[in-house]
């Protein structure tokens, strides 16, 4: 079995499972920020699909793979504020106004793709190497065995989307729209009895999670496949749902939780083509794990919660 | 004594409420007429018992309400407060009852939420941790602001409430019974703290009805009593009893039309019940009692003094810790609803919307919800609709419910006919025992004489009927035996309520007074 | 009066929602098509209306091919109609559909049975699958409080890749060139209806019997009737005695059983072999289908015609004219963006109207209140 080892966890899958996690990692953060205002958003996979699809096509018009990963987050952006229109002022349901983004992501982006270009199904003949994101070897680290074949080489955006995870971790707990997004999201009265408008907050909220959804969907279409075609979010948008979830609505929990799926993802690719491994049943993995950890994290939490108020009265209550 | 006396000897009024009434769309008036002032640098009482109209009053000042007449003078000059946010900008703060705090963030977060000092684009934090313990310090409270608010007390809670507004300018401070939710201990420290603050200068509203909180605590108080305004007095110079009288009293005679009742077999037995709440606090201590078929037994008090928790168990929402409660020699402890109600048992709740109907259900709906599977409604799988349709029918029409058909939306209904809806259900199913938690509050005048008769009939037709009422006249006149609740305890019974007086009411449910428990076993049925 | 006032006025809303949505794929097609007008000709008419040369037929066997579209998402419509009824986001019936289509695919291929009563059983088997599969994010809910939306959408990818695995490892037909399994053997399939190639079969008709089935299950039992008062009120539901949790997982595992049962005979129906390599997305449509018939079965059939018929018009579209066939996605979407959003969108005319009954009933009590003195 040692070739099996060898074969499978090397320096080259571990480098596997940082590029496989980034975009999950995206979209996991997107979904912490709008839970956190209370506003889940459920249509993360289909804002990244169709953010991708954006991404691939202002890159070509414009010939630069810059303006098209800016482009992708406007679009991403527009969606959120889209989303906020419908379930903050026309007051439908949060969740089916994501289940309604999903669906566009789904059918409509071949359709958009079809009326910008005139071309069916993906986008491959668009893509020319230069417009896709560009890796980076970090030089010093570059030469580290190993190590640096770990972490260096990859694209600008894999580097970003685990530094976002500080940036969102210190937007949350450091800045006043992180505060505000909190309270709105725990005790909506108390944000509204000290002046914030709660609506505002949402709205910002719902924008900054599809900022982060056009990223993901940015590293899709323009690094991790290199051209665009619907079905390539594969319910990312979901498992990203799931991380944050897991990871107990922090940034760093989210981002153990999508390596956990990066993890399983790598593998499955890694172990598909050996004999007597059913890649199939290794990609249910990262699934039944989620819920797994959604069980235990609800059930831990309660129970925490309960501990907590029989403490408190104890210790007053002389 | 009033505001006029004050003007006139150049004493400064921190707010000056005058003429102030509130009447709402349906017709109820909360407020009549009232004037209260409040002098600067004092603590001040507004005492009354739930539904006084005291809530209102402080609603309107703190800009959550408009009065429908009269007019508001913040230190002596007339202001609109059409908001909280002006009301705060006037130097007003309030400290609500349930507290508006976010769980997870910190003291500091809470404090500076809203207005934080900022550092770039980040907030400064220990500037904010430096504000909360400065402000803290210099009116020596004693909190911990880098702790989470989930992880500190209910004490502590209230305390950064005051912190809060006190950050925001507040000059003058609400507090709307704030003692409610403390330990004595906590109390104790809570009113160090606001002697303070006032000889500090600040102008302090204490809502309570607590008699000897008040005395202990304010300089001065305000009575009232069903929306009306009843006197200014210094706390020094008026005894409790004088309080009580002004306080608790009937407005209205009912003169029912009451047979004597005739009393026959136990139907409810409470038996030395204790129930602790989740803040540790003794809500019902060894509470014993007995309800008859064929009478009405009454349950007066001031709220919060273990009546809610006392329904709640009998209808089992929650579990005694100690004792028993038995129907027809059964005890319901920990069983379902379900179960509770096949043994014969009724509730008409307090919270009519939140329990008593599905509110977007039709009054088909809401009439079936205690009966779907009954037989005679059923007939295998499906549901007999013609009989269903008569029955519903013959209920709108017995108990005069004014409704267009019964597919009629029941939230549509006015508050009298939603109560009418519930009482035609649970009056319908001939229970055994009726238990009645504010069953006539807010409704019209129509509704209210209809559905006391007809607990009246139910009862002198055999059953047993509990009736938990803040309405005095209410409970008092409807009663065939009285009991009164103070701190979790029965602390009076009545067998004969035609001789009581509002005064010696007053007393019992105040706490000034109790019946020795010989007189109790003497003339309860315990 | 009043209750025919409200009611027009809901319908009229809807048909303003549905309006709107069709306006912005209009939009759409007239940006994206170089002959907008034929190929809006041939979304909102070509369905039922062949066009040869100068004269205008209608087309039957278009029908017939509507018609057989409907009869998978009536199934999925009817289930999200109970389940949303309890107020639970479950969302497994995508789940649902595809194990009930393999299970019965199964039975289909590898138990012989006679002929009647082979495709019986196989639905059945596909039924109670499909129920299982929304059972557990309902049991996750109810006895720890999971959420069933989060735990039924990621249960979805698991029964995907279970059924991808055993559909390649297992039980594939290596001797054809696309993944799917052994051809039925005839006894399994569910006949056709009709002649000519629609794949109508009597799946329709039994469609159209669970409507039935589930209205009178909603309306005229006590067991639909708890799951409604529990979603509309789950605190009233309790005090009136109803058993709460119990109702919510039997909403959701009805849910599960009629998604189940619809994944089952359209791959019976339909086909010849069991041959869906994801989640075939029946679920979604069966969402929109439950919000346009605002949870009521009855109104599922009209509701399914509907998207059918676009759906039909779609695909027409793209074949007769430029414009593709994903069309469908964006009109489903923005139909549901706006049908449910409409609730309040006329949220202050609501509330005139509300006014208005309150005064009717007001006078009404005056009237009594008089007569009773």
């Amino acid at each position: 079995m040692s070739g099996f080892w060898s074969t499978v966890f090397n320096a080259e899958f571990v480098f596997a499972i940082f590029r496989i996690t980034a975009p999950i990692l995206f979209a996991a953060l997107g979904a912490i920020i709008a839970e956190k205002a209370g506003v889940t958003n459920i249509g993360l996979d289909g804002m990244m699909s169709i953010a991708a699809l954006f991404g691939t096509l202002i890159s070509y018009w414009t010939q630069s793979w810059l303006v098209g990963v800016l482009g992708a987050v406007l679009v991403g952006m527009v969606l959120g504020l889209m989303m906020g229109f419908f379930a903050l002022r026309l007051r439908t349901d949060i969740i089916l106004t994501g289940i309604a983004i999903n669906m566009l992501g789904g059918g409509g982006t071949i359709f958009l793709l079809y009326m910008f270009t005139g071309l069916r199904g993906n986008t491959s003949s668009l893509s020319s190497s230069n417009i896709l994101i560009p890796t980076v070897k970090i030089p010093l680290l570059k030469d580290i065995p190993v190590l640096g074949s770990i972490l260096s080489g990859h694209a600008v955006l894999t580097y970003l989307a685990f530094i976002l995870v500080f940036v969102v971790r210190f937007m949350l707990n450091r800045t006043s729209t992180g505060l505000n997004i909190r309270a709105v999201g725990e005790n909506s009265n108390a944000a509204r009895s000290v002046g914030i408008s709660v609506k505002r907050v949402q709205y910002i909220a719902l924008i900054m999670s599809g900022a982060l959804a056009g990223l993901g969907g940015a590293f899709m279409s323009m690094y991790y496949s290199q051209s665009w075609n619907v079905g390539m979010i594969a319910g990312r948008g979901f498992i990203a749902l799931a991380a944050e979830a897991m990871g107990r609505g922090q940034p760093v929990g989210a981002m153990l939780s999508s390596l956990i799926f990066g993890f399983a993802q790598a593998l499955e690719t890694r172990v598909s083509g050996i004999q007597g491994v059913s890649s199939f049943l290794v990609a249910a993995i990262p699934y039944l794990v989620t819920i797994i950890g959604l069980v235990v994290f609800v059930w831990s939490s309660k129970r925490k919660a309960d501990k907590r108020r029989r403490q408190i009265s104890t210790s007053d209550g002389e | 004594m009033g505001a006029a006396n004050d003007t006139a000897q150049n004493i400064e009024l921190a707010v000056d409420m005058r003429n102030i009434s509130k009447v709402y769309p349906n017709g109820i008036a909360a407020n009549q007429n009232v004037n209260f002032s409040v002098r600067k640098g004092e603590i001040h009482a507004l005492i009354g018992e739930n539904g006084a109209g005291k809530s209102t009053l402080v609603k309107m000042l703190f800009g959550m309400e408009q009065p429908t007449a009269g007019e508001i003078l913040l230190n002596g000059k007339e202001v609109q407060l059409a908001s909280p946010a002006q009301a705060i900008e006037h130097g007003i703060g309030m400290v609500h009852q349930h507290l508006m705090l976010v769980p997870s963030l910190t003291v500091a977060e809470n404090m500076v939420l809203g207005m934080p000092p900022k550092k770039g684009i980040a907030i400064d934090y220990q500037a904010a941790v430096r504000m909360t313990t400065e402000i803290a310090e210099r009116y020596n409270f004693k909190i911990d602001a880098e702790k989470r608010v989930m992880d500190i007390p209910v004490g502590m809670k209230q305390k950064i409430e005051i912190l809060k507004a006190l950050l925001r300018g507040a000059e003058i401070l609400i507090l709307d019974e704030p003692t409610a939710v403390l330990t004595s201990n906590e109390t104790v420290e809570l009113f160090q703290q606001l002697r303070n603050l006032r000889d500090d200068g600040f102008t302090i509203i204490f809502i309570s009805h607590r008699l000897n909180e008040i005395k202990e605590l304010t300089d001065r108080m305000t009575i009232m009593r069903g929306g009306r305004f009843m006197g200014v007095h210094n706390t020094a110079a008026i005894t409790e009893q004088e309080i009580s009288r002004l306080m608790v009293g009937r407005d209205v005679l009912l003169e029912l039309e009451k047979d004597e009742a005739d009393p026959r077999e136990v139907v409810l037995s409470v038996e030395n019940v204790s129930y602790t709440n989740e803040w540790n606090k003794l809500m019902l201590d060894n509470v014993s009692f007995d309800v008859r078929a064929g009478e009405i037994v009454g349950i007066a008090g001031v709220e919060g003094n273990g009546q809610k928790e006392l329904v709640d168990i009998l209808f089992g929402l929650r579990n005694a810790h100690t004792g028993e409660v038995k129907v027809n020699n059964a005890s319901i402890l920990g069983k379902s609803q379900r179960v509770i109600r096949e043994m014969g048992v009724s509730l008409i709740p307090e919270d009519r919307m939140l329990y008593g109907i599905a509110a977007s259900g039709s009054i088909t709906d809401n009439i079936l919800a205690d009966r779907y599977a009954n037989k005679e409604y059923n007939v295998g799988p499906f549901f007999r609709a013609k009989k269903i349709q008569k029955d519903t029918e013959q209920l709108i029409k017995e108990y005069r419910i004014v409704a267009k058909n019964q597919s009629q939306q029941v939230d549509m209904l006015s508050g009298g006919n939603i109560q009418k809806v519930v009482v035609a259900r649970e009056f319908s199913s001939r229970p055994h025992l009726i238990i009645a938690d504010q069953p006539t509050r807010g409704i019209d005048v129509g509704a209210t004489e209809f559905i006391r008769k007809r607990l009246l009939d139910l009862s002198r037709e055999g059953a047993a009927v509990l009736l938990v009422s803040a309405d005095l006249s209410e409970v008092m006149e409807m009663s065939d035996r009285l009991l009164i609740f103070y701190g979790g305890e029965i602390v009076a019974s009545f067998d004969d309520t035609s001789t009581l007086t509002d005064e010696v009411m007053g007393e019992y449910m105040l706490g000034l007074r109790r019946q020795e428990k010989k007189e109790l076993e003497e003339l309860a049925y315990v | 009066m009043y209750k025919r006032r409200m009611v027009v006025f809901n319908i009229l809303r809807g048909l303003a929602a549905i309006i709107l949505a069709l306006a912005v794929a209009a939009i759409f097609i007239f940006l994206a098509s170089d002959e907008p007008f034929e190929a809006l000709k041939q979304l909102l008419i070509a369905p039922l209306v062949n066009f040869r040369g100068e004269s205008a037929a209608f087309n039957v066997q278009s029908l017939y091919q509507i018609l057989a579209l409907m009869i998978p998402t009536m199934f999925t419509g009817l289930g999200v109609c109970v389940m949303f009824s309890a107020d639970m986001f479950n969302l497994g019936g995508e789940g649902a559909v595809m194990a009930g289509g393999f299970v019965a695919s199964l039975i289909a291929i590898y138990v012989p049975m006679p002929a009647g009563v082979h495709p019986v059983v196989a639905v059945l088997v596909g039924t109670l699958v499909g129920g299982l599969v929304t059972l557990i994010p309902a049991l996750l809910r109810v006895k720890v409080g999971a959420s069933e939306m989060v735990s039924s959408l990621m249960f979805n990818y698991v029964v995907m890749y279970i059924i991808m695995h055993y559909l390649n490892n297992v039980f594939a037909d290596r001797s054809k060139g696309s993944t799917q399994s052994f051809p039925f053997i005839e006894t399994a399939k569910i006949p056709q209806l009709v002649t000519g190639g629609s794949r109508l079969t009597y799946g329709f008709l039994i469609a159209l019997v669970f409507v039935v089935i589930t209205a009178i299950f909603m309306y005229r039992t006590r067991w639909g009737y708890q799951v409604r008062m529990i979603g509309v009120n789950p605190n009233f539901a309790k005090y009136s005695g109803m058993n709460v949790a119990s109702t919510l997982i039997l909403a959701q595992f009805i849910g599960g059983l009629l998604s189940g049962m619809g994944g089952a005979i359209e791959v019976l129906g339909r086909y010849n072999t069991f041959l869906w390599k994801e989640l075939p997305g029946y679920g979604w449509t069966g969402i929109t289908i439950a919000i346009l018939a605002r949870n009521n079965p009855a109104f599922v059939p009209f509701a399914a015609f509907f998207l059918a018929y676009l759906d039909r018009g779609c695909q027409l579209m793209s074949t007769h004219s430029d414009v593709p066939s994903e069309m469908i996605a964006i009109i489903q979407a923005a139909i549901f963006l706006f049908f449910a959003a409409e609730q309040f969108l006329s949220g202050a005319r609501q509330k005139l109207v509300v006014k208005n009954a309150q005064d009717e009933l007001a006078a009404m009590e005056a009237k009594t209140v008089q007569e009773g003195k």
